[in-house]
């Protein structure tokens, strides 16, 4: 229980602001729907329902109904799903990569911490969507694309900001008295390293999920990254983007969802930055 | 002195070179790795094996792989970027025809978002802790969160459907300059909100940063009017660390591009890239996306050459950054 | 005594720190000479800085509160409104800061530099004419090769010389009162000394009156006219150079000359035992007691007035008559 004490305090510090409070609620909307998708949705999210197209909100669909009479407001809370799970695992993945090479990295000759810095770079400020798209072009479009693509993109995030706190960690007393000791570099990094620039990192991971929703989101968009009928929310706005003849109401709707969960997610990885480590800057 | 400056900009064309280079590696390995037959990937599988194996010989598939990397590497050096499998022109060709739109987008969004950005983080800062401050501040961020192809979509429902003030899709008529105009106005717009979120914020933060350095304390000693203090000593110091990060996000912008063009129908290099994908025609694929990363690339030695035209001190070498 | 250019009357400066209020200044009573030089000396945290930056306004965001009297002239400074304020300075009120790495523009010329401060005394001069005078002014403060040092930026010249250049943007200025903000400590020993000498050679042609902050008493001594020495954001003492260190009427003043003799290689002061006061928890009597050998009971409880214990001589202390 103690170990909840400082997550308490650093979300009521969160909260203390306008925009903090207004992200965190949203960021618990969206993982509230994500993680309870069945049970908050209010209908089978691929019932099609051909009789009842492009419904206005009403009672029984409370946001209408999309092109094929499927209940938009199940497909946007299905949508959260897998929009979490995509930035969840892509996060995961980078955190993984980028935590281990911006280690390495701290540890290797300079030649070779150049090296990863200098892939660092290149990755960082490639046009990754565009390299997506090539990518995309030879293995075909599908959700575990989606994934390692923004994980690609977002491993130097993480990379840069673990190598910059091994770096101010290295002369620290306590792991001088290590080296010392002869502990050896496993032990020093699980014992030590990872422990301390934990913190920092988390951070960093708050403030990359709505990247990954935002590529995610266009990936699926462009017909690209998860497929349909799959709820995604870029084949939601695409699906009403197509239709946009008909009714206005389902691309209203799901890009508003997007925009939403993006805007949330933003204001709360900054208000976390803010509370945890104001001297965090933005890595990008 | 000199020295310096040739080395840092040597190092900056290296790594430049580098960076295409391995583009190029990248995209012959995503083309030698395709899965699966390589006719098929690239022709479809309406294609007739007498078409197939004709295609194979012509394209140089038949080959030893070194022989292949090799051909391609002189041909994209002798401008021969692939021909299109499809209609068989020429792959560079086709890119260029599309490019003065992608062009016209990118860079019009650029300015579209500098000249806003710009004078809203300038007034920020001199409004420090004010209500329009705090509403300017959460604007940015609103503005930084929502992608751009939602803003696009949204802006197209609005002004073009609903309202009816500008044409819906495409570039317009070639030869009708208003028209084109017209038709930019949107997908500018779409592309540059971001930007302008990005740059009024950091505008806003290297201002506040840069004023209350002493120089600008000499400034104010010496009554020089606070309008000279503020948008002439004071900007010219905030705008390197904007330069900067239009220099790291024109990747993105030209990512963000690409959707842009896919919602308004226009032509372009994303446009381009976008179709030749949904039938899986991997050579103008492969041309494209190495122009956009050459592309990418000057414009970022551009940004490197524009930091020691502002600031003297960088004429010395690389001694920012 | 001679007229008075400035006279300050109960001056008070609070600021708020993440602590606590502090008092930088507290009820400072000063008279500046026409066309004297007056050394103000103390240690750092004494309040000698933000004496200066409160006749200049130019005061941080996080003051909150400000009250005196500044009379410049017969019109108070401090009543003035922000544009009213701009007006003055730069014409009537120089000032020529501690560190000259920082306090030029990186991005910018020493000619725009000198343009902008000439053409804000002569608004509308044309920049050719106005950097001919820049240049005069440049060779006046011993810049050599000063038609190519215009177009220099800052970082290429030496601490010494980017000084010589704010002296010369003071010059141009050709205020009524220049204020010297410890303007040799950033420099080392030998440019200081050529500083100093400048300043010694110019004190001439300045029509107006001159504060010269340092913690350098041998300073003051061989350039200034008047001393005024701080303490805890209290004047101690005033008066003529000479006579105040030939004969301190306050025990701060003396243990800052104990000092100056003990002085190590570097020239810097070495202090005197204890702590500068707390400008969050000041002492209640006289600010200094805490550190005083002579204190009494008295002083820690009643804190003295800055009285007049001779002509032209002012002391705050219980005893200053018993000290000399």
């Amino acid at each position: 229980m103690t170990a909840l004490r400082p997550l308490v305090q650093v979300l009521r510090q969160v909260c203390g602001t306008v925009p903090g409070a207004l992200g965190f609620a949203i960021v618990l909307v969206v993982l509230g729907a994500a993680i309870f998708a069945p049970w908050v949705a209010t209908h089978d999210p691929d019932r099609l329902d051909i009789m009842n197209r492009f419904a206005a909100p009403s009672a029984a669909h409370w946001l209408g109904t999309d092109h094929l009479g499927r209940d938009l407001y199940s497909r946007l809370v299905h949508g959260a799903s897998i929009a979490m799970a995509v930035a969840l695992s892509a996060i995961a993945a980078a955190l993984t990569a980028g935590t281990l090479l911006g280690i390495l990295a701290a540890w290797m000759p300079p030649r070779g911490e150049a090296a990863v810095l200098i892939l660092f770079d290149v990755i960082s400020s490639f046009p990754s969507l565009v390299l997506a798209l090539a990518i995309v072009a030879v293995f075909g479009p599908s959700t575990f694309m989606v994934v390692v693509i923004a994980g690609i993109t977002l491993t130097p995030h993480f990379g840069r900001v673990a190598r910059a706190q091994v770096l101010t960690l290295r002369s620290a007393p306590f792991l001088e008295a290590e080296r010392i000791l002869g502990a050896g570099l496993p032990r020093i990094v699980f014992r030590h390293i990872l422990p301390n620039i934990m913190g920092p990192l988390i951070v960093l991971a708050s403030m990359d999920i709505p990247v990954v929703i935002t590529i995610e989101a266009g990936l699926s968009f462009l017909g690209l990254g998860v497929r349909p009928p799959l709820a995604s929310w870029g084949v939601l706005i695409q699906d009403g983007y197509q239709y946009l003849s008909d009714s206005w109401v389902p691309v209203v709707v799901s890009s508003a969802a997007l925009a939403v969960a993006t805007l949330g997610f933003t204001l709360f990885g900054e208000a976390l930055r803010d509370a945890v480590d104001p001297r965090i800057r933005q890595e990008r | 002195m000199r020295a310096e400056t040739a080395r840092y900009l040597a190092s900056r064309l290296v790594t430049s070179a580098l960076i295409v280079l391995g583009a190029m590696l990248l995209l012959f390995a995503l083309s030698a790795l395709v899965p699966g037959d390589p006719a098929v990937t690239l022709l479809g599988p309406q294609a007739t094996p007498e078409f197939a194996r004709q295609f194979i010989r012509e394209m140089g598939l038949d080959r030893p792989l070194h022989e292949r990397l090799w051909l391609f590497l002189t041909n994209v050096l002798t401008g021969n970027l692939g021909t299109d499998v499809l209609s068989g022109r020429p792959v560079a060709g086709m890119v260029l025809s599309v490019m003065p739109y992608t062009f016209v987008l990118t860079f019009g969004a650029i300015g579209l978002a500098v000249l806003l950005g710009v004078p809203l983080g300038v007034f920020a800062a001199t409004h420090r802790g004010s209500l329009a401050d705090n509403v300017l501040a959460f604007i940015s961020v609103a503005f930084i969160a929502v992608p751009s192809f939602v803003v696009a979509i949204l802006l197209l429902l609005v002004f073009s459907i609903w309202l009816n003030w500008l044409p819906v899709l495409g570039a317009g008529n070639a030869d009708d300059l208003w028209d084109q105009a017209r038709r930019l106005i949107l997908p500018m717009a779409a592309l540059a909100i971001g930007w302008v979120g990005f740059i009024a914020r950091l505008v806003r933060s290297s201002m506040l940063e840069v004023m209350a350095e002493p120089h600008i304390r000499t400034m104010r000693a010496y009554g020089i009017p606070e309008r000279l203090v503020t948008y002439k000593y004071a900007l010219k110091n905030a705008c390197i660390p904007t330069i900067a990060l239009l220099g790291m996000g024109v990747g993105r912008l030209l990512g963000g591009a690409v959707l842009v063009e896919i919602v308004f129908a226009r032509p372009g290099l994303g446009r381009l890239i976008y179709d030749a994908l949904s039938v899986r025609n991997f050579p103008v694929v492969q041309g494209a996306v190495l122009v956009v990363v050459v592309l990418f690339v000057v414009v970022n030695l551009l940004v490197d050459l524009s930091y020691s035209a502002i600031d003297p001190r960088m004429r010395r070498g690389g001694a920012a950054k | 005594m001679t007229a008075l250019l400035v006279s300050i009357r109960g001056l008070t400066l609070e600021a708020r720190t993440a602590r606590g209020t502090a008092r930088i200044l507290s009820d400072i009573d000063l008279d500046i000479g026409r066309g004297r030089i007056l050394g103000i000396v103390g240690e750092s945290g004494s309040g000698k800085s933000s004496l200066a930056s409160c006749l200049l306004r130019l005061l941080p965001a996080n003051v909150t509160r400000l009250d005196g009297v500044v009379d410049f002239a017969g019109t108070n400074l401090l009543a003035l409104d922000e544009p009213a304020m701009a007006a003055w300075r730069g014409t009537r009120i120089a000032m020529i800061f501690q560190d000259p790495m920082t306090a030029l523009n990186p991005l910018f010329t020493i000619g725009t530099h000198l343009v902008d401060v000439i053409r804000r005394r002569t608004p509308g001069l044309p920049r050719r004419d106005a950097l001919t005078r820049a240049e005069a002014m440049l060779e006046r403060v011993a810049i050599a090769d000063p038609a190519q040092r215009l177009a220099s930026y800052p970082h290429e010249l030496s601490g010494g010389m980017r000084q010589r250049v704010m002296i010369a943007m003071a010059l141009l200025a050709g205020p009524e009162l220049l204020l010297a903000d410890e303007p040799t400590t950033a420099l080392d020993a030998t440019v200081e000394a050529q500083i100093v000498a400048l300043l010694e050679e110019l004190r001439r042609d300045i029509d107006g009156s001159i504060v010269f902050i340092s913690h350098h008493l041998g300073l003051v001594a061989q350039l200034c006219d008047d001393i005024c020495v701080m303490y805890g954001g209290t004047v101690v003492e005033t008066g003529p150079v000479a006579e105040v260190l030939a004969a301190p009427r306050h025990p701060y003043t003396r243990a800052l000359l104990a000092c100056e003799i003990d002085q190590d290689d570097s020239g810097r002061l070495i202090s005197i035992a204890g702590e500068v006061p707390d400008p969050i928890a000041r002492p209640p009597g006289c600010v200094f007691a805490p550190r005083c050998d002579r204190a009494e009971p008295r002083c820690r409880s009643e804190a003295p007035a800055l009285r007049v214990v001779a002509p032209d001589r002012r002391s705050a202390c219980h005893f200053a008559e018993t000290l000399a």
